[in-house]
């Protein structure tokens, strides 16, 4: 066993040169704890002066001071030393480029968040939002809005069929139906889903997202489905978005419209995408058809409304500038981490 | 609808610009689809006669030509075979670009000067005919600009027609419109056609029933000479891209462009008995149509028949056995009116679409027929030569005359929402030739033209009125309505909200096709009866593989996963929310939602390597997420994710390595593994997890009350153990024993550590566990704890059969 004199010295030695050692502020209290403390070694050593003869208690009790001070005070001045530094050579050597650790994250598909962004312009607009079957039967995708078999506006809807009653709907129109059958005006609601048409190329896929609604009480004008549709337009696109509206023609409205604005790729100039003309379609929309309302047992004469639809992708490829509708559907990550 | 401007303009006084016009149309509801050049630039290509021809020295296909080009004489190498002296022809001069891009100079040709070309049709883009140069008339001047001498400037404007306006399906209807917006009328080639006498024809016309052909006039024009059209005809059919066949046909053709009333010319030799009989078709009956098909008939198709039999499907098109050919002489022409539903309903049928079907099925005016008789024949004996027999038939008992239509003001302004005066009104209508008399203050008694089929209710008028108005005058307002509370739909927020919790997670969103291939059941392995089997089919799919309506969303996920390891990206964080479909017996199939999400290669996707390394998802991944998911959703307490054996409804995954997502008794969905044969199925060449949920189930489950509890006043303390258990020993249910113990003290328990091998028997593992203590009323001292933790480890190793791990 050493003596408690070369105990002390050893200890001197040794806690001077890790002292020494100490580049960051962060190193100092394990240090301090290991020797200094409460439970630090000097502590542990001056406990056992007791053990010592008595005739050498006083020199080494002194001696163990002397080196506690000593000690304390080459601590404080390197605290100091360090703190001035201001970290200088010690933040030198965190590389401060290397990444983040970001935690992972995905994304909502395109599709969804444009529905998002159009459901909820109408629904601070006070629409509700409801939403019905993909698999319709023919009277509410058809005949409740005035398109009886073999109109010629059936062929404007290839449709998919699954019996002679069912199809997959080729619109979200049918809601309107549906809703007005249930509940009476005044009524505002939109209704979001998917449709279905038997084509398929560059610009069509044979699923798509559509977003119906529909607006009914007393003293609705055509003035007013102008006024809803263009608040929707500048909230989608932009306050100064040029707006047309132009006559159009759909079984179950009338007045119909089909609404433009001013071409978001080439400014109105004119480009392949506006087929030259400054404006792209956008909306279908009309005064809802006397005869709808007669099919739901209201009064057309008490009654008016407007109704209107838009599809989710086209929006969506105009306002990202998508090229090929079928990109949505392949749920490459490459393509959905885009947006 | 195609036309051109110079057509246009033989009906209407305008000069506005092409594309001011089609402006104009697309404004009025017209929409114009394309609006382009009829001819290409032929500046430096001028009429030429060839005044002599000599032998070129040098070739013995070619000949010199001595050219008249007006003010001059040249030269030109020429090697068409019809190059003869009197010809008058198109010659380009050198510095002219031909369409194709070809510059023309000067040239030496086997030794010979030529100084320009002489042109085919097909050369100059004006027919595809390259038989030889062109053979112009005689008359022409020669040095005048072909395009000038031709009338090659011209404008296409093709209109894309809505269902509703067959009357615009016609140059005449077109023009109609384009003089309501500059204020006036079209000029009609035919103002009133002549009454016709039915007395001592040598035909005869019988219909069977007015509702199925409210009208049929017929003609006979004799001595006949079948031929090529002049030019300006062909020309006009070509620029709106039809091709002209005889001058008989050619006229039929150009008649109904114009006036939108198809004409058909029967070969009157050919037409037994000298009769026409309108009817529907016999049982049995068959008839070949111009276009060579076969047809069986029926009795819902209405024909037109001689003394004998079909010799053409009414409205719609001919038949071979009647047909106008070289041989004709005598032709018997008919104007008629068929109602629309029935054309449809046969065109359906016979899958047949026409030009003359495509007007039918949406309305012809039924007081066109005489007036485009009558243009007809003009241009018949004009063109064809002939004589045309005096009289003919004209039926029209079907004809109902349209009923007027009372427009008010009040109703008008009201859904416009625009302040109109029934001037105003009345003037707008009148400007289309719609005939408009004041009945008092707010009253307008509307009598509808007859081309105008589609007028029969005052919101029609309304609508005219708005067309005509302007849309884009109409006022701008926001609807009064009352403020009222919509309700939310409960399924749709859950929707929302764990497509919210999944992206925070680190999953896309993919879309996929409701319809898919039938294969998918069997690369999943489903057994014969599984109700995954039973789908709902389309009956007419685009492809096999999209055929039937999905009842699961993983084979969609398998495939999206696969494309994105081909395409090199294999850390694969993918969900979706949709629609299943299962058939319901005659009804709706039920189209419930589910959530599915995959999860494939490194665990932390997007994180730097760095930090997280390569490791690889695993199951625990998927349960980590499920469990992410509940929790998101308040559900912690009632819902489980239990491990459960791999049954007939999962034979797609890993056998030990599945678990079951309970509520209570109900099985709300699974997560787990994919085995290695369906990722072979798919393609796929990697590891795979999964889970598939039953949301509306999941949305059944009520969450947990937000109440508050009191934060704690007294610190906790952390005890740990560790003990060594047989492996068979379940880590979950060790913690449950814990909890389950009665200890009010015990806050938490945690799993830190699970271990085997190094120091621990075979057969054996160490399970570390950490306990937090707190008691709610004092701090627990160290003997209080010491206690109860020595009792839970007494209780572990009785129920475990495990001993204590020394340290
Ligand atoms: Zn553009």
């Amino acid at each position: 066993m050493p003596s408690m004199h070369e105990e002390l010295l050893r200890l001197k030695a040794a806690a001077g040169e890790e002292l020494a050692a100490i580049t960051q502020l962060g190193e100092l209290e394990p240090f301090r704890v290991k020797y200094l403390g409460r439970k630090g070694e000097f502590t542990l050593v001056l406990r056992q002066l007791g053990q010592a003869p008595p005739e050498d208690r006083p020199r080494l009790g002194q001696l163990a001071n002397e080196i506690k001070q000593e000690l304390e005070s080459a601590y404080a001045s390197r605290e100091s030393l360090l703190a001035e530094a201001g970290g200088g050579a010690a933040q030198a050597a965190l590389d401060l480029t290397l990444p983040g650790r970001a935690l992972p994250f995905g994304k909502l598909h395109p599709v969804t968040q444009v529905m998002d962004s159009v459901c909820s312009i109408f629904e601070g607009l006070g629409f509700a939002v409801a939403e019905g079957p993909d698999v319709e039967v023919d009277f509410y995708n058809f005949e409740a809005l005035n398109i009886p078999p073999h109109h010629p506006a059936r062929a404007m809807h290839d449709t998919f069929y699954i019996s002679d009653s069912l199809l997959l709907r080729t619109h979200t129109s049918p809601m309107q139906a549906r809703i007005m059958e249930k509940e009476r005006p005044p009524l505002r609601m939109i209704a979001p889903g998917k449709v279905y048409r038997c084509d398929s190329d560059i610009t069509h896929t044979p699923m798509f997202h559509q977003v119906e609604g529909f607006l009914v009480d007393r003293h609705i004008s055509f003035a007013d489905l102008k006024g809803v549709l263009s608040v929707f337009i500048t909230r989608m696109f932009a306050e100064n978005t040029p707006i047309r509206f132009r006559p159009s023609f759909f079984p179950f409205t009338e007045p119909s419209a089909e609404v433009d604005i001013g071409c978001v790729i080439c400014g109105g100039k004119g480009c392949r995408v506006c087929k030259h003309t400054g404006w792209l379609e956008i909306l279908g929309a009309g005064m809802i058809d006397p005869e709808v309302f007669k099919k739901v047992g209201y009064d057309p004469e008490e009654y008016s409304g407007f109704a209107f639809g838009l599809g989710i992708e086209r929006i969506a490829m105009l306002k990202y500038g998508i090229t090929d509708i079928r990109l949505f559907y392949e749920n490459d990550l490459r393509f959905l981490s885009q947006f | 609808m195609k036309f051109t401007l110079n057509w246009l303009r033989e009906y209407i006084d305008t000069d506005l610009e092409p594309a001011r016009i089609a402006d104009h149309l697309t404004m009025l509801g017209l929409e114009v689809d394309a609006c382009v050049p009829c001819y290409p630039d032929l500046t430096g290509v001028v009429v030429a006669r060839i005044e002599a021809v000599s032998p070129h020295p040098n070739a013995d296909k070619l000949v010199l030509c001595d050219v008249n080009v007006g003010q001059e004489r040249t030269r030109v190498v020429c090697g068409a075979p019809n190059a003869r002296a009197g010809l008058v022809t198109a010659l380009a001069l050198p510095g002219a670009v031909l369409p194709g891009g070809f510059t023309i100079k000067p040239a030496k040709i086997r030794g010979e000067e030529s100084c320009g070309m002489l042109c085919s049709a097909k050369e100059l883009g004006i027919t595809e005919d390259q038989t030889g140069i062109m053979e112009l008339a005689a008359d022409l001047q020669p040095g005048q600009p072909i395009s000038q001498a031709l009338g090659l400037v011209d404008t296409m404007i093709e209109v894309d027609l809505t269902p509703n306006r067959p009357d615009c399906a016609s140059v005449l209807g077109i023009a109609r419109e384009v003089g309501g917006v500059i204020g006036k009328r079209i000029k009609p080639p035919v103002a009133a056609p002549p009454t016709l006498a039915g007395e001592n024809l040598p035909f005869s016309v019988e219909v069977e029933s007015g509702a199925d052909c409210p009208r049929y006039a017929a003609r006979l024009i004799k001595n006949v000479k079948i031929g090529p059209s002049p030019w300006w005809l062909q020309q006009r059919l070509l620029a709106v891209g039809m091709r002209p066949i005889s001058n008989i046909v050619d006229i039929t053709n150009f008649v109904m462009l114009e006036y939108g009333q198809p004409l058909h010319a029967f070969d009157f030799n050919k037409l037994a008995g000298g009769r026409i009989v309108v009817r529907r078709a016999r049982s049995g009956e068959s008839l070949v149509t111009l276009d060579g098909t076969a047809h069986q008939l029926d009795s819902e198709m209405l024909m037109i028949c001689d003394a004998e039999k079909p010799v053409a499907v009414a409205g719609i098109m001919g038949g071979a056995n009647s047909e106008v050919d070289a041989a004709t002489t005598d032709i018997l022409l008919e104007s008629a009116c068929f109602a629309a539903i029935g054309i449809r309903r046969t065109g359906g049928r016979l899958n047949m679409s026409t030009e003359a079907s495509y007007r039918f099925e949406r309305g012809v005016d039924p007081q066109g027929a005489p007036k485009a008789m009558e243009r007809a024949v003009q241009l018949t004996v004009a063109l064809g030569g002939g004589e045309i027999v005096a009289g003919g038939v004209d039926y029209c008992e079907g004809v109902v005359a349209p009923a007027p239509i009372t427009l008010r003001g009040s109703r008008t302004r009201a859904l416009l929402g625009m302040d109109l005066t029934l001037e105003q009104i009345g003037a707008a209508l009148t400007s289309i030739e719609i005939d408009a008399a004041r009945i008092d203050d707010d009253t307008l008694r509307v009598n509808p033209p007859s081309f105008r089929v589609d007028l029969e209710r005052e919101i029609d008028l309304i609508e005219e009125v708005a067309r005509i108005v302007g849309y884009n005058l109409l006022p701008t307002t926001l609807p009064m309505v009352p403020m009222s509370f919509s309700e939310q739909d409960p399924l749709r927020e859950l929707r929302k909200k764990v497509a919210q919790t999944l992206t925070a997670l680190g999953f896309y969103e993919a879309i996929n096709y409701s319809f898919v291939t039938p294969q998918h059941c069997d690369l999943l392995g489903l057994a014969a009866e599984d109700l995954r089997r039973q789908s709902v089919h389309l009956l007419n799919p685009l492809a096999e593989d999209q055929s039937v309506l999905r009842t699961t969303l993983l084979p969609g996920l398998l495939e999206n996963l696969r494309r994105n390891v081909n395409h090199q990206n294999h850390d694969v964080r993918l969900f979706e929310i949709g629609k299943v479909f299962h058939p319901v017996e005659s009804s709706q199939p039920h189209e419930p939602f589910r959530l599915a999400a995959i999860i494939s290669g490194r665990r932390n996707p997007g994180a730097p390597v760095l930090y997280t390394g390569e490791s690889p998802a695993d199951i625990f991944d998927v349960k980590g997420v499920v469990a992410q998911i509940v929790e998101s959703l308040r559900l912690s307490g009632a819902i489980t994710c239990e491990t459960c054996v791999v049954g007939q409804e999962l034979p797609f995954a890993e056998p030990g390595s599945v678990l079951a997502v309970r509520g209570g008794t109900q099985i709300l969905g699974w997560c787990g593994a994919f085995n290695q044969k369906t990722l072979k199925g798919f393609g796929v060449k990697q590891q795979a997890f999964f889970l598939d949920l039953d949301l509306a189930a999941l949305g059944g489950v009520a969450p947990q009350a937000k109440n508050f509890a009191s934060l704690p006043k007294f610190p906790f303390a952390k005890w740990d153990m560790a003990l060594i258990v047989p492996v068979g020993v379940a880590a979950g249910e060790m913690l449950s024993a814990i909890h389950g113990c009665g200890e009010k003290c015990i806050e938490k328990a945690e799993i830190f550590d699970v271990f085997q091998g190094k120091n621990i028997e075979g057969g054996k593992k160490s399970v570390a566990i950490s306990i937090t203590y707190r008691a709610l009323d004092r701090t627990l001292d160290d003997e209080t704890v010491g206690k109860i933790h020595q009792k839970i480890i007494e209780m572990m190793i009785f129920r475990f059969n495990g001993q204590l791990r020394e340290a």
